[in-house]
């Protein structure tokens, strides 16, 4: 029983230890906001050092420009500026009015798409739909087209399988997920692994694992398998990119980029290889930031965006889109016409 | 060393198995079970999903059944209990709300001491071990909307009951912290994903479970209103939660009102009839 005296101090040093259990709080003013959004960003965001942000120095800059008179409205727009440093199209600011975008990722560049140029001179609008995707044959149907316009829009199995069905004597497919802004990595994984006939390396992640800026995790390196219970396309096939390819897309191109029969034909993606992560302040904003670094199959950071196929880079040409013609698409035709050429005149 | 004797005779009974111990025919280990609804306040926070401490409401069931040990009745008691819990909470702004569900399983032997000097007070205390599953659920969150829990922990708890009458109804009190010691528990890395760990990556997810990592403090207050073999349970609970790992702080707090009702159990002999010189022994009453 004596031991049992032990008890109440065994108790007293849980409570102790449990007190370290420490959550930092920030007031519920102008002030304490602005610490917390900071400090949020700047223990959770993944890429200070690739951006060569010193986020410090962010802090003196904007800290200034916060007083106590300001309208929540003008205060937004000091947190959203300053969350603009970072450069990068995962990181929002959201109120109940206005959610804030960094956008010159995508709109100091060409947009290099028009969707009804191709509803209009190449399917006279006869294509088809099917869940979130645009099919229909090209060029004396010798190609697929597939548009694709987001990761976000489930891919069904069976729509796939019917998909490559019809399009079974092409020769080749043009994927086109130019304004593509991204959605889910299993949409990924759904699409691509219709195209290989191997287990392949698809890519790595590393999250961060601590709130120092270097704080991370070992890349952790993972695999696609084939989908061997449906169709698979292993013929010659063309990705459309534009620099609005973004997040979800861009890790698709990258993959997509490593693959033998595939063409990367466009403009750089835009990027957005970090995996956002969420957050909020007291006063209910929440915030949305690159958490995770996505490292393509060579083990390359693509943040910054993916590249097109060497000698496939182009862009929308107006006066060719004037009489009707995609010339990126044309180029994505060509590419694939090219890879049998390529392939007779290795034969010969 | 008294207690010393005790528990090592407690092991070498359950090591020599239960059923080594022939029950004594003439004893008698009604079982008590309590049925529980409780509704009351709950604060939640984890930072793998939101620093903010949101507040609101938590509604549970919970399951209690007690019976003395076989081995040793008059001074062993078991107690097995099961409670599932929702929370729905606001942030501090009320723009947003997280969920919490928790179901948790709960195995205790104690050692019980009648205080002589009390009459109708009686102390137990003894080990617990617990199993615990659920999910906290941010809706607003993109890639990081969940944090599920898991743990499984050995600590130490205590009962203490006393028996009065309130006019002619007896009334039974009751106090009953637990307090979990050692175990382990589930939580993912600072900021990973749960796409990671879809994706393979199982490393560092479980952790050990200690009071600096994982402290639990649980306390029911309870006052049981006898009417015959039945019971009408009137109590309050209070169950707080701290965990830290990978930097990663998680709370849950409640306080709930206990309602519920109590019954006991009599087992009978294969002929179907109690024996006339039967001993009972309850673990609760």
């Amino acid at each position: 029983m004596k031991h049992l005296g032990y008890l109440p101090l065994a108790i007293a040093v849980s409570i102790a230890a449990a007190a370290c259990h420490s959550i930092e709080e920030f007031d519920n003013g102008l002030q304490g906001n602005f610490d917390a959004l900071w400090t949020t960003l700047d223990q959770h965001y993944c890429f200070f050092e690739e951006k060569g942000v010193d986020w410090d120095s962010v802090y003196r800059e904007y800290k200034p420009r916060v007083n106590d008179t300001m309208d929540v409205f003008a205060y937004f727009d000091v947190c959203a500026d300053m969350l603009d440093e970072l450069r990068d199209g995962h990181v929002n600011l959201s109120s109940s009015f206005k959610t804030s975008y960094y956008r010159k990722w995508w709109s100091d560049y060409p947009q290099n798409y028009d969707e009804r140029l191709i509803q209009e001179h190449y399917f006279n609008f006869e294509y088809s739909q099917a869940g979130g995707l645009t099919y229909g044959m090209l060029a004396d149907s010798t190609i697929g087209y597939i548009r694709y316009p987001s990761f976000s829009y489930g891919i069904g199995e069976g729509t796939l399988d019917l998909i490559f069905y019809q399009m079974r004597d092409c020769l080749g497919l043009v994927i086109d997920i130019r304004d593509n802004g991204g959605g889910s990595l299993t949409n990924v994984e759904t699409l691509v692994s219709r195209f290989i006939d191997r287990r392949i390396l698809a890519g790595a992640i590393s999250h961060k694992n601590g709130p120092a800026h270097n704080d991370f995790s070992e890349p952790y390196k993972f695999f696609y398998e084939p989908n061997y219970e449906h169709v698979r396309w292993l013929r010659p096939i063309s990705v459309l990119t534009n620099r609005s390819t973004f997040s979800a897309a861009n890790n698709f191109t990258g993959i997509m980029k490593t693959l033998p029969m595939v063409t990367i034909v466009g403009a750089t993606t835009g990027g957005g290889s970090g995996m956002p992560f969420s957050s909020e302040i007291p006063c209910g904003w929440a915030v949305r930031m690159s958490g995770s670094r996505l490292y393509d199959p060579l083990g390359h950071e693509t943040e910054t965006g993916i590249e097109p196929t060497e000698g496939y880079a182009v862009d929308l040409d107006p006066e060719a889109e004037a009489n009707g013609i995609d010339n990126m698409l044309e180029t994505a035709i060509e590419a694939i016409y090219r890879f049998y050429d390529s392939d007779s005149d290795t034969e010969g | 060393m008294k207690l010393k004797k005790t528990i090592l005779g407690a092991v070498a009974a359950l090591s020599a198995g239960l059923g080594a111990f022939a029950q004594n025919e003439a004893v008698l280990r009604p079982v008590t079970s309590v049925y529980t609804v409780e509704a009351g306040s709950s604060y939640l926070c984890d930072t793998y999903m939101t620093p903010l401490k949101y507040g609101g409401w938590q509604m549970a069931l919970g399951y209690e059944r007690w019976q003395a040990m076989r081995f040793d009745p008059e001074n062993w008691v078991m107690n097995l209990g099961g409670r599932l819990s929702v929370d729905r909470t606001l942030n501090p702004a009320r723009n947003a709300v997280m969920w919490g569900l928790d179901l948790r399983l709960d195995w205790a032997m104690m050692r019980r001491f009648d205080i002589a000097s009390v009459p109708g007070l009686t102390l137990a205390a003894g080990g617990q071990t617990t199993l615990n599953g659920g999910v906290l659920y941010l809706n607003r969150n993109s890639n990081n909307p969940a944090s599920a829990k898991a743990a499984w922990t050995v600590g130490v708890t205590g009962q203490a009951t006393y028996s009065l009458t309130l006019g002619r109804l007896p009334v039974v009190l009751g106090y009953r912290p637990s307090l979990p010691l050692l175990g382990c528990f589930f939580s993912p890395d600072y900021d990973e994903l749960y796409y990671e760990i879809y994706l393979g990556n199982h490393s560092g997810l479980a952790h050990v479970a200690w009071p600096g990592s994982f402290f639990r403090f649980d306390q029911l207050l309870s006052a049981d209103l006898r009417f015959g073999a039945t019971a009408l349970r009137v109590g309050y609970r209070c169950n707080i939660l701290s965990t830290k790992a990978s930097n990663i702080v998680s709370r849950q707090i409640s306080h709930c009102i206990s309602l519920g009702i109590s019954g006991e159990w009599l087992p009978v002999d294969r002929g179907g009839k109690l024996s006339d010189e039967a001993r009972i022994i309850s673990a609760y009453y």
